[in-house]
């Protein structure tokens, strides 16, 4: 199987989006409530109670925080949503990999996720950013159940020559090994001409990804 | 004394900044406030004190609202049950009012309806009992009309948020 079925891909940006809007809905709940809560204060003011200037600065510090929180989950989902422009570019992996982690951050089982870059010579790789994404996407989801919201994943970049990159997440609770990689993980991968490579440890898993993939170039003239 | 000092209730929500200012604003109308950011916290909460409402978010990590819902119901039988949330559908509106729910509002629902969906909600254990109470003296059937206020204020409240749901 060489194509990646099309509702796969339009569950995938339904599910993005879903999360997306119940994070923006959770950043307006708060901003309201606590518009809200300067209204209370201002008519308990007006009936002669006192107004301490400490839960205002609290508040405006809050709302400011939200804006903030709001303009950063905008500017993800604007960057997701321009991941379909072009079937297949250079993709900056670092990049690629925020917007990934940024992304699945909303869900509500998402564990602690750190970048690690081990080597300074990471340089694009040629591929679609809306499969590669994807196939992250689908891996960090993967890792989070196995590490449990309490729980760290860790990736990890490096260069073991100079064809190729490497990108190997780590759980720190063991990985259920008959699971992974699933159904819909291998057919990504192998659109995209990836390879998952067994960790020795039993808590991760790696992707080879050369720079420069016959394969992908094929799949950009079929695409 | 608005009466609310009495009543001790029980916020379920992940986003716990949602939670503090929440509770900020109902602890001013004097509310018993206790706080829960996941499902186990609000079950270790309503194993060690008593509760009249609980306001439960349903997407949360770990064990989610409906999950919360059904160990809450099945331990506190006399709990009343208020969901909010922010993913408000038909499909888990029926699924929480077949669960029992008092009522299903969304975020973020003006204070004042919170405030009188919690009071309501208190009230209907009260109900039950002298609904019970009744039944017994007086075995005969009710039409819709003659039903008791809980049964009969559900469906109103239903009916009213799912027309609001259809002019959206």
């Amino acid at each position: 199987m060489n194509k990646i079925p099309q509702t796969e891909g339009l569950q995938f940006f339904g599910k993005v989006s879903a999360s997306i809007s119940h994070e923006l809905k959770n950043i307006l709940s708060i901003i309201s409530e606590t518009a809200g809560f300067l209204n209370d204060l201002t008519e308990l003011a007006k009936q002669g109670k006192e107004l301490k200037l400490s839960l205002i600065e609290n508040c405006s510090q809050s709302i400011v925080e939200e804006i903030q929180r709001g303009f950063a989950t905008i500017k993800q989902m604007n960057r997701f949503a321009h991941s379909v422009d072009s079937p297949m570019k250079d993709v900056d992996l670092v990049e690629i990999l925020e917007l990934m982690i940024g992304l699945t951050g909303f869900l509500s089982y998402a564990s602690r996720v750190r970048i690690e870059i081990q080597s300074k010579d990471i340089k694009p790789v040629f591929t679609s950013p809306f499969l590669f994404g994807h196939l992250i996407y689908q891996i960090l989801c993967f890792f989070y159940e196995s590490a449990g919201h309490d729980g760290n994943v860790s990736v990890v970049l490096s260069t073991p020559d100079d064809t190729s990159v490497r990108l190997t997440f780590k759980s720190s609770a063991p990985l259920p090994r008959d699971k992974f990689p699933n159904e819909k993980m291998e057919r990504l991968a192998q659109v995209l001409g990836l390879e998952f490579e067994q960790s020795p440890s039993d808590t991760g898993i790696s992707l080879g990804i050369p720079y420069i993939s016959d394969t992908t170039r094929k799949l950009l003239q079929g695409f | 004394m608005s009466g609310n000092e009495k009543i001790r209730l029980l916020l379920v929500d992940d986003e716990v900044k949602f939670l503090q200012i929440m509770a900020s604003r109902l602890r001013l109308k004097s509310f018993q406030i206790t706080l829960a950011a996941n499902g186990q916290e609000a079950i270790d909460a309503a194993a060690k004190k008593s509760f009249d409402v609980a306001v439960i978010d349903l997407q949360m990590p770990g064990i989610d609202g409906i999950q919360l819902f059904k160990i809450l119901k099945e331990n506190h039988k006399d709990l009343g049950v208020i969901v909010l949330t922010g993913n408000a559908t038909m499909g888990t509106a029926i699924e929480c009012m077949k669960l029992g729910a008092f009522t299903f509002l969304e975020k973020s629902c003006d204070i004042e309806v919170l405030i009188t969906a919690i009071k309501d909600a208190c009230k209907l254990p009260l109900e039950k009992k002298s609904e019970t109470e009744g039944k017994e003296k007086q075995p005969q059937e009710k039409s819709l009309e003659q039903k008791p206020p809980s049964s009969l204020g559900k469906i109103k409240k239903w009916v009213k948020w799912a027309k609001t749901k259809k002019s959206e």
